[in-house]
């Protein structure tokens, strides 16, 4: 499964005004959005997701628009739930505040969250941010996904596969590998296409490389 | 018990080991009446003496009288013998004459004439009595008779015979002396007359009246042989005797006198009976004397008890105590007193005013307050404030409770004072107004915060929602493809809706504000001045404390109530008394008196308005100063905000009244304010 490019943004407020406001400014700048009137319905959708989002692992790049301030849940608790589940990773978290609320915002900033909006200055400016962030998000999201297929091809690997992979990243030769194996050469090399195939490389160089990626 | 006596003490301590510990005292009782018996004893007994020396004495003296009698009496029968015969020289008339004389004299028995030869030529016996020489004739050389007229031939001169018995003729006799009496003639020895006595009669004749009534009186021979006797008084036990000698010429006789004494009385006289009874008497008084010192002993005990358990209070309260007298000299101070002002006692005693422990600055005030006081003037009872300076310097504040000494006769000696030192209380209530100053600020600012938050959260949703309609609106009018749609036209038309709905929801919100200010007019209520000034003087006093302001305040008489939110009033004059304090906080002004006044303003019919007014004695307001004194934010204070008489005036002006200040000479500055008196057309 490939990331989509229909990426979405998330609107978290309690203000029906806002979320409309905000929603309508994005669909200007052709930005689909999604709206949520608290932090637990935001939650609940996620719950109803496919497993993989909730491992933080997403079909489709996505931002969260969050506002700190909002009866039950605040913004802040959710931030702490999508760090945890590695989610805000994914899609990163931009914080709707207000004047009071800054010092709050910035320290967020600093544990992790991709930026803050000032209200009520929320305008053009915001959405550039948000199309960096619906960026950004697009790339993490395809960078995890080539590596959740590599993760899979290696699971496809046999167990001496694996073995004589590990000695060949190693850099040893073959001949030495049959050595160690107790195997015959010849084995050795048909193992070793085998991985090269599987693994989709063509010299043992890129697939040390793509195994130090992961 | 012993130790009430200290003399008892030191014999009991020398002494002691003599006595069994317990009985100690009862001995000393023992010793004391036994000398007080020995000495009654002593008395009685030299009492008796004494009578029985009298008696003696008197008796010796009788003797001595009586003899003297006996020999003038024995003088006088010679004179009178002598007579007869130079009288009557005729031997017949003179026999007649002895016979009338022999009846005169009891004592004498027998008168005889004898010649020189001693021959007996005439004689005369009594007549009162048989005669005396009846059984035994009288010869002429009577042996007694011969030697006595021999003694009175030599002398010339009555010469008498010693005794001699002479038996009668009843078988009785009796105890006889003759005198012998020469006869002369022109010089010559004529013969010699004898007149023969009875001792026994001439005892009784002389003496038997006068002495022989209380004695017995005998003529004795120098070996004690009784020769005649009279008076025989036989009761007594006591003999007392004196015997005195009769010389006659010729003779010499003993006259014994006894006198019998019954046994004497238990108290022979009232010398001793006096003694005795004195004696008593100064028992009891000894026991009574004794009681007194013991109950004295015990009522000084209790005093000394009770002394000492007023030092040990006095000197173990912390409370100062101070006794003046009306001169204003200190007269007494206790050991906490001394302690709260760092001076010894001896250094305040005597002391007259200004007192070492007043600080420089406040000495004149001090003053006037003791010539108040001296004056006669009874301070509050609850006391008042002051503050002393210790000995090192520093400042100690002390509450001063004083009444007036007054002494046992119901006159007033002086003035005790009593010390509580708050210094401590005063920098523990500083502390917690600063304290809780700074906290009421701090709630203040949070308020103020929180509502300036809520205030902006209100108010940036919407304005967020507008911002991003307009920031849409204008994308979509950029948009060039996107301009001349229908679409377009639909968004742009919601997105103004939008706009203009949430402008009116930040109108609300705005409202909402304005309502929540108005809302507090409904906190208005009717108070009296009264309790605006009582509700802030505490916190008042409390400052004017610190900067030694006097708190004067003027209230006219029937003053309406107020219509006002007391809280905000009270605020305020709270502010206007603070800044007026801090307006006289400098060191030259002096002196230092806020008053706070209200009375009736300029009324009309319809409204009765009370003006309020808070009168410093600071250095005034500068024309510069003055005219931006109301605005926001301006102060001539380091810490001020430049809040405070700006929101004065607009919370009186809210109430409908007006603020305004004005020099009050001759220095200072007077913040006036008015307010309504309720409507007496809506409230009853």
């Amino acid at each position: 499964m490939q990331p989509t490019v229909n990426a979405t943004v998330f609107i978290v407020d309690d203000d029906a005004s806002v979320r409309e406001g905000m929603a309508w400014l994005l669909r200007s700048r052709h930005v689909v959005s999604e709206l949520f009137d608290s932090a637990d319905a935001f939650e609940a959708m996620l719950h109803a997701a496919p497993a993989a989002l909730q491992q933080g692992l997403p079909t489709q790049a996505g931002c969260v628009l969050l506002d700190v301030r909002m009866p039950g849940q605040s913004g802040l608790a959710l931030f702490e739930k999508l760090i945890a589940s590695g989610l805000a990773h994914a899609w990163p978290v931009i914080f709707l505040t207000g004047h009071a609320d800054v010092p709050t915002a910035v320290d967020t900033v600093k544990r992790g969250a991709f930026d803050f909006c000032e209200k009520p200055f929320s305008d053009n400016a915001l959405v550039d941010r948000v199309e960096q962030a619906l960026a950004l998000s697009q790339s993490r999201l395809s960078a995890r996904w080539v590596q959740v297929e590599r993760q899979s091809r290696i699971q496809e690997l046999t167990e001496r596969e694996r073995d004589v992979m590990r000695l060949v990243i190693e850099g040893l030769p073959n001949k030495l590998i049959a050595d160690q194996l107790d195997i015959s050469v010849r084995t050795v090399e048909v193992h070793r296409s085998r991985v090269f195939d599987k693994m989709n490389v063509k010299s043992a160089v890129e697939l040390a490389n793509l195994l130090r990626e992961m | 018990m012993l130790h009430r006596w200290p003399w008892m003490n030191r014999l009991v301590e020398r002494w002691g080991f003599l006595w069994p510990f317990r009985d100690r005292r009862l001995y000393l009782w023992v010793a004391l009446v036994g000398l007080v018996t020995a000495v009654l004893i002593t008395l009685v007994w030299l009492a008796g003496r004494y009578e029985a020396s009298q008696v003696q004495a008197t008796l010796e003296r009788d003797t001595g009288d009586a003899v003297n009698d006996l020999r003038s009496g024995l003088m006088r029968d010679a004179q009178e013998l002598q007579a007869l015969h130079t009288q009557h020289p005729d031997a017949h008339t003179r026999l007649s004459e002895s016979v009338a004389l022999l009846r005169e004299h009891r004592a004498w028995l027998r008168i005889e004439w004898r010649d020189i030869a001693m021959h007996i030529q005439a004689a005369a016996d009594s007549p009162l009595r048989s005669p005396t020489f009846e059984k035994t004739p009288r010869s002429n050389a009577h042996n007694e008779v011969v030697q006595a007229c021999q003694r009175a031939r030599r002398s010339t001169g009555p010469a008498y015979s010693s005794s001699y018995f002479v038996p009668l003729a009843n078988g009785l006799g009796i105890e006889v002396m003759d005198v012998c009496l020469p006869v002369m003639r022109n010089g010559e020895l004529q013969g010699f007359s004898v007149v023969t006595y009875s001792l026994q009669e001439i005892m009784n004749e002389r003496l038997g009246q006068t002495f022989a009534r209380r004695n017995e009186i005998s003529f004795t021979e120098p070996d004690g042989t009784r020769l005649a006797i009279i008076g025989q008084h036989g009761r007594g036990v006591r003999i007392f005797s004196a015997q005195q000698l009769l010389d006659l010429p010729g003779v010499t006789l003993v006259l014994r006198m006894e006198g019998r004494r019954g046994a004497p009385d238990l108290f022979p006289n009232v010398l001793t009976a006096l003694v005795t009874a004195m004696s008593i008497a100064l028992v009891s008084v000894l026991v009574l004397l004794v009681k007194d010192s013991r109950r004295r002993l015990r009522a000084e005990r209790d005093l000394a008890d009770a002394l000492a358990f007023r030092k040990a209070m006095e000197d173990s309260l912390v409370t100062g105590l101070r006794a003046r007298d009306l001169q204003g000299r200190i007269t007494y101070v206790n050991p906490a007193f001394c302690q709260m002002v760092g001076f010894e006692a001896a250094e305040l005693l005597g002391q007259k005013t200004p007192m070492p422990y007043w600080p420089p600055e406040m000495v004149d005030e001090y003053k006037q307050r003791q010539a108040i006081r001296l004056a006669g003037n009874a301070p509050p009872r609850e006391g008042y404030e002051s503050v002393f300076m210790r000995k090192d310097g520093s400042l100690i504040s002390v509450l001063i409770i004083e009444a007036p000494l007054i002494n046992v006769l119901g006159e007033q000696t002086g003035w005790m004072s009593a010390f509580l030192d708050i210094t401590e209380q005063r920098r523990v209530e500083e502390m917690s107004r600063s304290t809780q100053e700074r906290l009421q600020a701090t709630a203040r600012l949070a308020t103020v915060g929180e509502m300036a938050s809520l205030l902006s959260h209100e108010l940036n949703q919407p304005l967020a929602a507008i911002a991003s309609y307009a920031a849409g609106s204008l994308n979509l009018l950029q948009s060039p493809q996107a301009s001349a749609s229908r679409q377009t036209w639909a968004d742009l038309q919601t997105a103004l809706e939008r706009i203009a709905q949430q402008a009116g929801r930040a109108g609300k919100v705005i409202n909402s504000v304005h309502d929540f200010v108005r809302r507090r007019e409904q906190d208005r209520e009717a108070v009296s001045p009264q309790a605006l000034i009582d509700a802030i003087m505490p916190l008042v006093q409390l400052q004017a404390r610190k900067l030694q302001v006097q708190i004067s305040t003027r209230l006219d008489d029937k003053l309406p109530q107020v219509w006002c939110d007391r809280t905000m009033v009270e605020q305020v004059l709270l502010n206007l008394a603070r800044n007026g304090m801090q307006a006289m906080d400098a060191p030259e002004c002096r002196p230092r008196m806020l008053q706070i006044q209200v009375r009736r303003a300029a009324s009309n019919e319809n409204k009765q308005w009370v003006e309020f007014a808070v009168i410093d004695g600071g250095s005034g307001i500068s024309p510069d100063v003055a005219s931006q004194l109301f605005n926001p934010f301006f102060t001539t204070k380091t810490e001020g905000m430049g809040l405070g008489l700006s929101l004065c005036r607009t919370v009186i002006e809210q109430h409908g009244g007006h603020l305004a200040f004005e020099e009050h000479p001759p220095k200072g500055t007077a913040f006036r304010f008015t307010l309504p008196a309720p409507d007496t057309r809506t409230t009853h």
